[in-house]
């Protein structure tokens, strides 16, 4: 190895590199983590302390963007960037829209840190607030999780009462509080314009873009959203640098990430492992590999298509980049792994239910073929009335249905089916054909 | 920009949208959501095209090149976009025709189809249906959706007006954002979520005074008007465009006749008065005009009882009798047309006796300060609303919203007004600031205002009298009113005076008036009952370089000014009367006046109280059947085209004047609408035969007026008040009764109380002499010792003395019982 | 028996709840406040019924359809009372490939109502609600506010037993992954039983 090649680390893409330390699960899982005193006790706000009273709000945005931090929600657009869209201050109200809306099938990963470690939270809304001269912060968090409310909203009381909201914190001049908004159990809130919607008392129907809600946005005000977890990796980027979050991961994928496991493996839960580490490392190393025969495994979110669960893709490194050139995508990183005797296509059924119940019915294809018609389609293949021509006609009906929906939902609800018809198809053919599935198992509650 | 469409090229304005671009070209798009004046939301997704715009390299700011052409490279976007909401850009293409398009297009209607029930063979609809139209142009012709479509309740009656069926409902949610962004009452909405989505309500009966207007938006059968329902099909229908003479509005309207009944009336487009709304007492007010007991011939009373004649009879009698009268006075209704005036002036010329209309106002209608137009209204900043102005013009009402919404009027493009307006949002914030309402009692636009002033009945005088003096710096005691000497003091009111604004607020509302250069001034019935409030109202928009809108009391009260017409009073004066269209037997004292008449005819067209007493009767045309013109509030002159209704051989007052004529041997000028207007071209300086179907508004208009005094009322303890429906008809258009409730007296709960009145009580009660039949209604919003009477044209707005002592109970004579979707529904005979 | 709510008005005599709710949000944004409002009746009531929905509409200047129109777009308002078990089975994908089609249908046959119904008693209700977020512990069951994970065919038959005499058993929150390893984690008992405010 020349000595120009060894001058620089190997980035970390591996929980197994000894480099690597777990930082926004740190605490979770452990009694009372989620108490001030005990927050305070393992460097509890400290980071936004350097970040209020050395830092300007550029600066932070820029180590932000240096971080090479990709938003956790879901569509994985760069932080920094989006931290920097917002305009220059002009006297309207700023704000920092937290979406803990987290109601992807497959993903959990933001429930703990709201139940376990809501001051990490906090912390982050503070830092993020700073940068974007944001002075109110709102958490949007999804009505089922009432735990992750009753802590979230006790330490909010709790730091107000000590000075880390409210008025003048750290002297830095900078002035913040957190709205907390519980939803009412809509999956499509979850998508930003929707969430903003939602939030303003209005039906959570998503919005147009532009106006970008940086320019309009809550209220018509500027409006930064990033996921739970886009702004607990802040806290830890301006504790620990820019430099240490981009030494992990890949060269498109920074930091460390929360990665979700369930279904059928034998250790299901969340793990945080750095940007880059593969799908069997996870699921394997971590999740203690799958409890029987394994067929198929979606990566990222109900949303993102599936793949076969072959060496050849369980070898993609989670990455953006990386599961992209296997034709899907990262998503929430909820991965779920599925058992070859669970009928795909009953699999998909259940998909195609969930979209179809979630859809908000604005627009015509998702309301009409997403939340209508599919689930017809998906019904009577199941029931065993698939007729010759039904795949063809679901396959077509995906075609129109995506790029012509007003927001992504109808494009993600078709992208799995899509996926399922592309590896899976001889079981549609054989259920179409037999009137009954080649994996007719419906046993699965243990007892 | 440069924006290509298919194969031609155009340059458009930054924030034309896309749609409209293709219009512009000439092509099209199917759409369903969008709407003229609301705002485009990207919902159907019928208007899909293939769309690409050049881009800019990042680097050096120069258009990227293709580099076969040597041109700015097209990029197309990666899906096709819903061309309704995507602004042009420089260079921007879009393909209509390509496969892509069509693709999406007949994708969309596919879905749009899959669960709208094949109800077209019953559909009211059917033939003016927008997804008949564009599913037979656009879609693929045969659907591949063969299971149950979704089934919803398939006749509910969301009110007495209006019905909805709600497998019909395409979700284009137009009458949602309808009732938000147009009169902002927002009565109807989406109940659940996804493929489960309906419209419903929770606002009974939905409350709002423009709630037909989504019967005309909605592309399809879902919201119909339950009062041509299954009356005939839309291509059965002749359609005549004309210009309603319920208010003074002048809103244009589309009525659909058949077989000489009116079916229905829909809104007609007037893009500088009513865009493509009217309010609900214009769309749902025609019943009356086909209505069982109305006047088919003229008839004679002979031996006390009336007998069937002709005209020629009818004339010959009333001729005879003229020959002995001294003193014939000639009365209209303030909607009749010029041609009709021009007639009745005539006439009265020719008898040497008197002419004038009812109501009339003491000062005149036509103001002194610079007029505004409705378009000044919806594009001030200041506006000053001194009126109930929902229920007395109810257009000014939707255009101060507009002026609420700070968007100017869009212009028209070549194909019309523009399809999707970029600057329309759903649930824009309401500039409630710059609009200050007053009025004696609270009033719904009171809602939408920055400053609302509940002042005493009255007192719309000192109201003004206040605000000039601070206007022009004089220090104005308001406590006790006692008010610079010179501008003088009302007295006698009799009703304890309380103006419902200090000083500070009276300086606030002067300096938004000063300071805006488009400050508007409404003001309606209560100021124009007083010439010395109407003189304050055009002198405080002088001082304050405000433009005045005046709500002139009928359809015709501004244009009936430009033909001269009697002073004093020729109800009481003359000793014969020809009466068109008036009533004044409900005073008593007309009662007693008669007696003394030598003759009476009367022309109307239903057997009014004042018709039973008369000599002659003929039978009179309602408005929708007139040939004429009228002159609205804004000084707009405005054609009236005659719809073909079969009402016997009624005529309007321009018949009248020519049978009459012929009887005497003598033709007069107003014989016919073509006379009266060869003698109007001397008065107007133009050929009203000429005017467009919008109208003209010309600089000015000559003004012959000589004002009534008004009744000063002693001791008065009431208001009269303007109401949306006409008074007049509205027992015989039941279902608007039923929706809008016979004509009320209302009163404040403990006055009720005190008064020993009941909620719901009909009672036949004297006020300030003319007998009325009101049903009663307690309303916390109405002040205490203030009851509100509705004003009829015998009894305009105003001040008025209601004798409690005199109620009796009127029992109800029910009209045969209507047919509605919650049931069946009784109207009640009122006023 | 359900009870029936009362006609007397339910804010009434909460008027600091509602302040403290309208306190929450800038004076230019009151209408946020429509949707916890609207749990505020949920959870005391265990649903929404018109009149307090015309409440609503008037605490916060909306017409009552508009409060209508928010309402019914979420799964967790109800028109009709839920029970006093309000018993919430994830079907999504993980849990179903943990079994959650068997145990509802096991709710199903065990308490006589299906989705959407409360029993006779009012005692428990069932309701088919989508991912829950604890995808790791499946299969979820919901049973008002509390989550009780991985729930097996015999803590499902424990669970009904406990609510069948009044009472709720501790709930079941196993972690994995990152949290405490393999080992089962303490329950961990929820602050307020009916969620606190603030």
């Amino acid at each position: 190895m020349s000595d120009a090649v060894a001058d620089k680390p190997q980035a970390i893409t591996s929980r197994h590199d000894a480099r690597y330390k777990v930082t926004l699960y740190e605490h979770v899982g452990i009694d009372n983590a989620w108490t001030l005193d005990y927050y305070l006790e393992h460097e509890g706000y400290q980071a936004a302390k350097k970040a209020l009273t050395t830092m300007q709000p550029d600066d932070v945005v820029n180590e932000v963007k240096k971080s090479g931090l990709r938003g956790r929600g879901g569509a994985g657009f760069p932080t920094g960037v989006k931290w920097s869209f917002m305009p220059k201050p002009d006297g309207r109200q700023r704000f920092i829209l937290c979406n803990g809306d987290e109601s992807e099938p497959g993903s959990f990963k933001d429930r703990y840190i709201l139940e376990d470690d809501p001051h990490q939270l906090v912390e982050g809304l503070m830092i993020a607030g700073y940068a974007m001269s944001a002075t109110i912060g709102i958490v949007y968090i999804r009505g089922e999780y009432h735990l992750g409310y009753d802590r979230l909203v006790s330490a909010i009381k709790d730091a107000r009462a000590a000075g880390y909201l409210g008025k003048d914190i750290f002297g830095s001049g900078f002035d913040f509080d957190i709205i907390v908004h519980r939803g009412a159990g809509a999956y499509i809130c979850g998508e930003e314009t929707a969430l903003m919607n939602s939030f303003e008392g209005l039906r959570g129907n998503p919005r147009m873009k532009p106006p970008f809600p940086a320019q309009a946005g809550v209220y018509g005000r500027p409006t930064t959203i990033n996921n739970v977890t886009s702004i607990t990796s802040a806290v830890h980027i301006i504790k620990h640098g820019a430099e240490w979050f981009a030494s992990m991961g890949t060269d498109d994928s920074k930091g460390t990430k929360l990665y979700q496991v369930s279904g059928c493996v034998n250790r299901p839960g969340v793990y945080e492992m750095p940007m880059g580490a593969t799908f069997g490392e996870l699921i394997y190393d971590f999740a203690g590999g799958p409890s029987e025969d394994a067929k198929a495994f979606i990566p990222g979110g109900s949303s993102t298509p599936l793949m076969p669960f072959t060496d050849e893709y369980l070898s993609a490194p989670m990455s953006y980049d990386g599961i992209a050139k296997k034709g899907s995508m990262l998503g929430t990183g909820g991965v779920i792994v599925i058992p070859k005797e669970k009928c795909l296509v009953n699999f998909m059924w259940n998909c195609v239910r969930f979209y179809a119940h979630e859809s908000c019915g604005k627009c015509t294809p998702c309301r009409e073929g997403v939340a209508t018609w599919m689930p017809k389609m998906f019904q009577k293949l199941v029931m065993g009335r698939g007729e010759p021509g039904d795949l063809e006609l679901i396959e077509n009906m995906s075609n129109n249905i995506k790029g012509t929906g007003f927001c992504v939902h109808a494009d993600a609800a078709m992208w799995p089916i899509d996926a399922s018809i592309k590896y899976f198809r001889d079981e549609y053919e054989y259920l179409i054909a037999n009137g009954v599935s080649k994996y007719p198992r419906t046993t699965w509650w243990k007892d | 920009m440069k924006v290509i469409v298919n194969d031609r090229e155009l340059d458009l304005p930054p924030g034309t949208s896309a749609i409209d671009a293709v219009f512009q070209a000439g092509y099209d798009v199917p759409y369903f959501c969008s709407q003229e004046y609301m705002s485009p939301i990207g919902a159907c997704r019928l208007c899909l095209a293939k769309v690409g715009a050049p881009r800019k390299d990042r680097a050096t700011g120069e258009w990227i090149l293709d580099e076969e052409t040597g041109e700015p490279k097209v990029f197309w976007f990666p899906k096709p976009m819903a061309t309704c909401t995507t602004a042009v850009m420089e260079g921007m293409v879009i393909d209509t025709k390509c496969q892509e398009t069509k693709n999406a297009q007949k994708s969309m209607m596919e879905f749009t189809l899959i669960n709208h029930p094949l109800d077209c063979p019953v559909c009211d609809k059917g033939g003016a249906c927008e997804l008949q139209d564009r599913a037979y142009e656009y879609g693929e012709g045969v659907s591949r959706f063969d299971f149950d479509k979704r089934h919803q309740e398939k006749h509910h009656a969301l009110s007495p007006l209006i019905t909805l069926d709600r497998e019909r409902c395409i979700h284009c949610k137009r009458c949602v954002r309808y009732f938000e962004e147009i009169p902002g009452d927002e009565v109807l909405d989406f109940i659940e979520r996804g493929g489960h989505t309906y419209i419903g309500t929770l606002d009974d009966g939905l409350p709002s005074n423009f709630t037909g207007n989504i019967t005309d938006i909605c592309p399809v059968g879902a919201l119909l008007d339950a009062t041509s329902r299954f009356r005939g099909r839309n291509w059965e229908y002749r359609h005549t465009r004309t210009t309603s003479t319920d208010d003074s509005s002048g809103s244009a309207i589309m009525v659909d006749s058949r077989t000489g009944r009116i079916e229905r009336i829909k809104a007609a487009r007037h893009t500088r008065i009513n865009h493509d709304w009217i309010d609900d007492g214009t769309r749902f007010g025609h019943e009356y005009a086909d209505a069982e007991d109305r006047l088919k011939t003229p008839l004679i009373k002979k031996d006390g009882t009336f007998q069937e004649a002709t005209w020629e009879e009818a004339s010959a009698f009333i001729s005879d009798k003229l020959q002995a009268t001294k003193n014939v006075g000639v009365a209209i209704r303030a909607d009749a047309t010029l041609e009709e005036a021009v007639g009745a002036a005539a006439l009265a010329d020719h008898l040497h006796g008197t002419y004038d209309y009812y109501p009339k106002t003491p000062a005149a209608i036509t103001p002194s300060a610079t007029p505004a137009t409705l378009d000044d209204v919806a594009t001030s900043n200041a506006l000053f609303v001194l009126a109930d102005v929902t229920e007395e013009v109810p257009i000014v009402d939707l255009r101060i919203k507009d002026a609420l919404k700070g968007v100017t009027p869009p212009e028209p493009m070549a194909h019309g007004i523009p399809i999707a307006d970029l600057r329309l949002k759903e649930h824009m914030p309401k500039k409630t600031a710059i609009l200050s309402v007053a009025a004696p009692y609270q009033v719904d636009l009171m809602k939408y205002a920055g400053r609302t002033i509940t002042y005493s009945a009255g007192h719309e005088a000192a109201l003004l009298r206040a605000l000039l003096a601070t206007a022009k710096g004089n220090t104005a005691d308001v406590d006790g009113l006692s008010i610079d000497q010179n501008l003088g003091i009302d007295q006698n009111l009799g009703i304890d005076h309380e103006l419902g604004i200090d000083q500070d607020g009276l300086s606030a509302l002067v300096k938004q008036l000063q300071d805006n250069d488009d400050a508007v001034i409404v003001y309606g019935g209560w100021v124009l009952a007083s010439a010395e409030a109407s003189e304050l109202a055009n002198q405080l928009a002088k001082v304050t370089g405000s433009k005045v809108l005046p709500l002139a009391p009928m359809a015709n009260s501004r244009g009936l000014e430009v033909i001269e017409t009697a002073t004093g009073d020729v109800l009481e004066d003359a000793s014969a009367l020809i009466l068109s269209n008036l009533n004044p037997a409900r005073a008593s004292h007309f009662v007693n006046h008669r007696k003394t008449l030598d003759l009476l005819v009367v022309h109307d067209t239903f057997m009014t109280e004042t018709a039973e007493l008369a000599d002659v009767v003929l039978p009179a045309k309602t408005g929708y059947e007139k040939e004429g013109t009228v002159v609205n509030l804004e000084g707009r002159i405005l054609p009236l085209n005659a719809v073909p209704v079969d009402s016997g051989t009624s005529e309007d007052f321009t018949g009248l004047v020519k049978a009459l004529g012929d009887a005497m041997g003598t033709r007069l000028a107003g014989r016919s609408v073509r006379s009266a207007r060869r003698a109007l071209k001397e008065t107007l300086g133009f050929d009203l035969a000429d005017l467009p179907s919008e109208g003209m508004l010309p600089e000015n208009l000559p003004t012959q007026h000589h004002g009534r005094p008004a009744s000063s009322e002693k001791s008065a303890n009431a208001v009269i008040v303007p109401t949306m429906s006409r008074p007049e008809y509205l027992s015989r258009n039941p279902r608007l009764q039923i929706a809008q409730g016979a004509l009320a007296l209302r009163v404040n709960p403990a006055d009720a109380h005190k008064h020993g009145l009941t909620a719901h009580e009909r009672v036949k009660i004297d006020v300030s002499g003319v007998t009325r039949r009101l049903v009663i209604k307690t309303d916390e919003r109405v002040p205490a010792g203030v009851s509100l009477v509705p004003a009829i044209a015998e009894q305009p707005c105003g001040l008025a003395r209601v004798d409690f002592a005199s109620a009796r109970p009127d029992p109800v004579m029910p009209v045969p019982p209507v047919q509605t979707d919650a049931g069946t529904m009784t109207a009640e005979v009122g006023d | 028996m359900t009870e029936l709510p009362t006609i007397k008005p339910f804010f009434a005599d909460k008027q600091d709840i509602v302040d403290e709710i309208l306190g929450r949000y800038p004076e230019y944004g009151q209408r946020s406040a429509v949707m916890p409002l609207l749990w505020e009746v949920q959870r005391a009531e265990r649903h929404v019924n018109e009149a307090r929905i015309a409440e609503i509409a008037t605490i916060l200047d909306m017409h009552p359809t508009e409060v209508k129109g928010v309402m019914s777009f979420y799964s967790t308002y109800h028109e009709q009372p839920v029970g006093k078990y309000h018993l919430q089975v994830c079907a999504t994908l993980s849990c179903s490939l943990a079994g959650a089609d068997e145990m509802y249908d096991y709710l199903v046959d065990e308490l006589g109502i299906v989705n959407g119904e409360t029993d006779r008693e009012g005692r428990f209700s069932l309701q088919k609600v989508e991912c829950l977020g604890s995808c790791g512990t499946a299969p979820v069951l919901q049973v008002n506010h509390t989550y009780y994970e991985c729930v097996t065919r015999s803590r499902c038959k424990h669970l009904l037993e406990t609510m069948r005499a009044d009472t709720l058993p501790e709930p079941w929150r196993e972690r994995g992954g990152d949290n405490v390893g393999v080992e089962k984690a303490q329950p961990v008992k929820s602050p307020g039983a009916e969620g606190g405010n603030t």
